[in-house]
């Protein structure tokens, strides 16, 4: 132990010397050019740095948004979290997350959160959460009455899904997670559900909403056996002479975000409207199989193209 | 004696310029590993874009966390080699790569999990050449410590995986020490990771520096919902193990 310690203090002394070796190679410049020095970006960070997404905020007030903190206030108590000594506001672009949303937060008597509510542009919950640690040693809540305390405060939210509720266990963070994927026309929404945690001794922890716009549906549809054909023809023209075969394990309607997976061209691109596609779960043997595990494709129902995907590395 | 207080006005000048430089830039650096060669059209036929925007994210977030320089890389750049001589000097370790948890050498149930290199141009995965085990990082980090390591792959979230202890990370969530391990402790969608990830990274970085915690962020994040997952089997559940009160800041003390 007593090894480990003394190489653990190595680290210190290398970031303290790599500051003293630094001012020694710039001394010079330093002193010769009476301290004007450039200051770059930290070196070693690529130049694909810049540009890159950023969030921003704007300080809310109680007083100038009553009804924000009057809403965020609600939700709090309606979902049973604890009173803060103090509330902040903000409205946030989140270039990340590429959202845009106010947020109060409740905070502690040190100014650290203790739970935020965010809504988005119309006003409506996005998402709910709470930062105390979950409980560790209490009674243990069945999944029933997981569902049955979920669906209890998101009535009194203003979250009202209509679909069946899929509850999981969360062996990670412990209790329950309960969702309830929304469906258009009668399609999920791949990623579209209402949320919510509920710790093991049957308290919420967190709650969310996501909803995407969702585009007409197509004038004509293209059948399953076509759009398997555009699967297999797709995984040939991919997977030919490289050592590793496919099967396509199932396929589905659903509404889907276009994404940039397979096409660099599309990154950055701004989100756009879900479209109806078949979407393909392959599943890669061989060469491909050493480091991917699932290979999700979107095929447009529309116009039988490929508009996106995902990979299970 | 003019050369002298000259010089003496050089040293003072040098020493107030230390003091201003090691309190904004004491070098805590940072690596962030990206496998994409595996993922390339020569491999697969196509593609994959998420190594890319991965790695991306999380070499601009880590150095607005406060660590510098920023070394690692995407592609080619990532071996074993590499990775395993520079992690020592590292305070952030972060790797978007296939990872898993494989019996060790000494055969089951010992587990020693692993992480994968990047190919190199022109080759293609395979574990046997490939794989960077959690036994050679440790000791390859002579037991220092690490202030932020986010596994960015399959299952090394998980209760199996070895690979926090490699960087002295105990499976604990009660830490008091500067450390905070991130993975997913399941199959995973890249999509759902970098969702993951880039509102972690929204909550940390949204505040002025330090201010949240990572326990915080990665609270916040796990919360939004909206993650696809391959199947039932394999609910979204990103794991996090270290001090829930660490707000992030570079360095031991």
């Amino acid at each position: 132990m007593s090894a480990v310690r003394t190489i653990a203090k190595v680290k210190p002394f290398l970031a303290v010397t790599a500051v003293v070796l630094g001012l020694a190679a710039t001394a010079g410049p330093l002193t010769a050019a009476g301290f004007s020095r450039e200051v770059s970006g930290s070196p070693g960070v690529p130049s694909s740095r810049i540009g890159e997404p950023t969030v921003t905020d704007t300080v809310l007030y109680a007083d100038d948004s009553p009804d924000l903190f009057a809403k965020a206030g609600a939700v709090r108590d309606a979902l049973g979290f604890p009173a803060g000594a103090a509330r902040s506001g903000r409205h946030v672009k989140d270039g990340l997350q590429n959202a845009e949303y106010d947020e109060v937060a409740d905070l502690d008597s040190a100014g650290q959160p203790i739970s935020l509510t965010q809504f988005d542009g119309r006003g409506r919950l996005v998402s709910a959460v709470r930062f105390d640690l979950p409980p560790r040693l209490s009674a243990k809540v069945t999944s029933d009455q997981a569902s049955k305390a979920a669906q209890g405060v998101l009535a009194r939210s203003g979250l009202m899904p209509s679909s069946k509720a899929r509850v999981e266990p969360n062996p990670v963070a412990g209790g329950w997670d309960v969702h309830w994927p929304r469906t258009e026309a009668g399609f999920p929404v791949r990623g579209d559900e209402t949320s919510a945690h509920v710790w093991q001794d049957g308290r919420i922890q967190s709650v969310a909403r996501v909803e995407h716009e969702v585009s007409a549906l197509p004038s004509k549809r293209l059948g399953q056996a076509d759009a398997k054909d555009v699967v297999t023809h797709q995984f040939d023209a991919w997977f030919t002479g490289r050592g590793s075969g496919y099967a396509v394990q199932n396929m589905d309607l659903e509404w889907v975000e276009p994404n940039a997976a397979f096409d660099a061209g599309k990154i950055g691109a701004a989100p756009a409207p879900c479209r109806l596609a078949w979407v393909a779960n392959v599943t890669p043997s061989g060469a491909a199989a050493e480091v991917i595990w699932q290979i999700t494709l979107y095929v447009d129902a529309g116009n039988g193209t490929v508009i996106g995907g995902d990979v299970v590395e | 004696m003019r050369r002298a207080k000259a010089l003496l006005v050089s040293v003072l000048l040098a020493v107030s310029a230390l003091g201003a430089t090691a309190q904004g830039a004491l070098a805590y650096r940072g690596d962030v590993w990206s496998n994409s060669d595996s993922f390339t059209a020569h491999c697969l036929g196509f593609t994959d874009t998420w190594p890319k925007q991965l790695y991306s994210l999380n070499t601009a977030q880590i150095a607005a966390l406060g660590y510098s320089p920023i070394g690692g890389a995407l592609g080619p750049g990532f071996t074993r080699s590499s990775f395993l001589s520079n992690v020592f000097y590292d305070y952030a370790v972060y790797a978007h790569t296939h990872g898993d948890n494989y019996w060790a050498a000494s055969g089951a149930p010992n587990v020693d999990s692993a992480i994968l290199q990047d190919p190199g141009t022109g080759n293609c995965s395979s574990f046997s050449r490939d794989a960077i085990r959690s036994s050679a990082i440790k000791s390859a980090t002579y037991g220092t410590f690490y202030n932020l390591v986010i596994m960015s792959t399959c299952k090394l979230g998980s209760s199996a995986s070895t690979m926090p202890g490699a960087f002295q990370i105990e499976k604990t969530k009660s830490s008091t020490d500067r450390k905070f391990y991130i993975g997913y402790a399941t199959l995973t969608y890249d999509s759902s990771q970098f969702r993951f990830e880039s509102a972690l990274w929204s909550y940390l970085n949204g505040a002025p520096n330090h201010q949240r915690t990572l326990y915080q962020a990665f609270t916040y994040a796990a919360s939004i919902g909206g993650y696809s997952v391959p199947d039932s089997a394999n609910p979204f559940q990103p794991n996090w193990w270290g001090n829930p009160n660490y707000n992030g800041t570079p360095g031991w003390m």
